[in-house]
């Protein structure tokens, strides 16, 4: 048997062996355990507040700690920071390519950082003393898209790609302190844990894998999901993690068990999750989906409870999917024939990036339309 | 030839990551799932979208602006 056969053989046994120790632990399961709890209300949320201002589909979103100022990244080639309470623009800012598919706050809300298609990650200091925002670093040496990016200081960045790795930068010298190997597709999301020791990823090989920062290793590998998982984050405690894959499914993975508790999907549902976040207690998932709707999950009970989708009769709705119509029709010519619909029947938010900020008072999705909401 | 070895040294890092991951120590799902369950219940009132909050304590409730003729 030659030797490659042979350790292709060895990882099948320990696979085997951890599908095992997983089920050795499995005493119960989450539905047994909350059976005797009702689901959380059904929830009714609005738009508070609608930013205008991207000129294209808006790609990520992220909050600033401070639970008020946020960033967007939109293929019109636009960095903005937005302070959501009174809707004001406090920074826009030009990027170099526009070919962004992701950006970051960083914890003290000094720098923003952003990167795509170039596969660089480019920060960018908000705190000039002139007050002009400046690229501050251009981090470069994945070799694939830059696909997320977060923050752990002003002067660590952890960085997805589609080269298939992570790496946490140092930013002053541009360079990765450490590259954490192990994925077998794109590296598509990532998200840091509580406590900072630890980050996970979701990837195209279908698997989600948490990282120890301290010594760079894979401590565990989550499977489950029958596709490309593109979203992550942590649940509140930090001891478990939600996935949205392109399977159409969410799944809640808890690490000290080290297994899938359960999973959030419908017959009806089958497109894929795009973006996750969690409610502040973790009582709540939101999802945007493929088909830019947004579910919101109770997470114990498994149960669909609410959608972010417009109320009927709202006046400055009805005005919205008319400047769309002009505006596609201006850019590209194509008109998906959803659109038109839109303008006639709908008034539903087309969700392509979610998040809920730190204190929980508020979500914030992103729209292929260009526009932001926050709703609560 | 070369990327016979390449597929060799892929694989025995997947063997030696895999070991790592089977020596773990796991937690009983029971005591995993009731630590969510209780910290889902000791947030609840802290968070907003559980435990609704007033509209004076609510900084995205909707501004209403009053005009007067004069």
């Amino acid at each position: 048997m030659g030797e490659l056969e042979q350790l292709r053989q060895e990882a099948e046994l320990l696979k085997k062996q951890i599908e095992e120790a997983r089920k050795g632990v499995a005493d119960t399961t989450l539905a047994e355990l909350t059976s005797g709890i009702e689901v959380v209300g059904r929830v009714q949320m609005k738009t508070r507040r609608t930013l205008r201002g991207h000129l294209a589909k808006i790609y990520a979103l992220h909050w600033s700690t401070d639970s008020r100022l946020m960033v967007s990244a939109s293929q019109d080639g636009k960095l903005i920071v937005w302070d959501t309470y009174t809707t004001n623009k406090v920074n826009a800012i030009p990027l170099r390519s526009s070919w962004v598919m992701t950006c970051a706050y960083a914890p003290s809300g000094n720098f923003v950082a952003c990167g795509g298609l170039d596969n660089m990650c480019s920060i960018y200091n908000l705190k000039t003393r002139d007050g002009n925002v400046k690229v501050s670093r251009e981090l470069t040496a994945h070799s694939g898209y830059l696909s997320c990016c977060r923050f752990l200081n002003d002067n660590e960045i952890i960085t997805s790609s589609g080269d298939t790795t992570c790496a946490v930068w140092d930013i002053e010298t541009g360079t990765q302190k450490t590259v954490f190997m192990g994925h077998t597709g794109d590296c598509m999301s990532l998200a840091v844990s509580p406590d900072l020791n630890l980050f996970i990823s979701g990837a195209c090989d279908w698997s989600a894998k948490l990282w120890d920062l301290r010594d760079g290793n894979c401590r565990q590998t989550f499977i489950g999901h029958e596709s490309d998982i593109n979203a992550i984050c942590f649940f509140p405690s930090g001891n478990a993690i939600c996935t949205g894959s392109d399977d159409a499914t969410c799944k809640l993975y808890d690490l000290r068990s080290d297994q899938e508790l359960t999973s959030y999907s419908q017959e009806s549902i089958i497109c894929g999750i795009t973006s996750i976040s969690m409610s502040r207690s973790g009582r709540m998932i939101l999802a945007g989906y493929d088909d830019f709707n947004c579910n919101i999950w109770d997470t114990l009970k498994a149960e669909r409870i609410g959608e972010c989708s417009s109320e009927p009769g709202h006046s400055d709705l009805i005005m919205e999917p008319l400047s769309i119509l002009l505006f596609q029709v201006w850019t590209d010519c194509s008109l998906p024939p959803l659109l038109l619909s839109g303008v006639l029947a709908g008034h539903d938010n087309r969700v392509s990036c979610i998040g809920v900020n730190e204190d929980g008072m508020a979500a914030a999705t992103g729209s292929w339309d260009s526009f932001l909401k926050i709703w609560n | 030839m070369s990327n016979n070895m390449a597929k060799i040294a892929e694989e025995r890092k997947a063997v030696e990551q895999l070991k790592l991951e089977v020596n773990i120590d796991r937690m009983k799902v029971s005591k995993a799932a009731a630590d969510l369950l209780a910290f889902c219940e000791a947030h609840a009132k802290e968070d907003p979208m559980v435990t609704s909050v007033p509209s004076s304590e609510n900084p995205f409730r909707e501004k209403k602006l009053f005009c007067a003729i004069l």
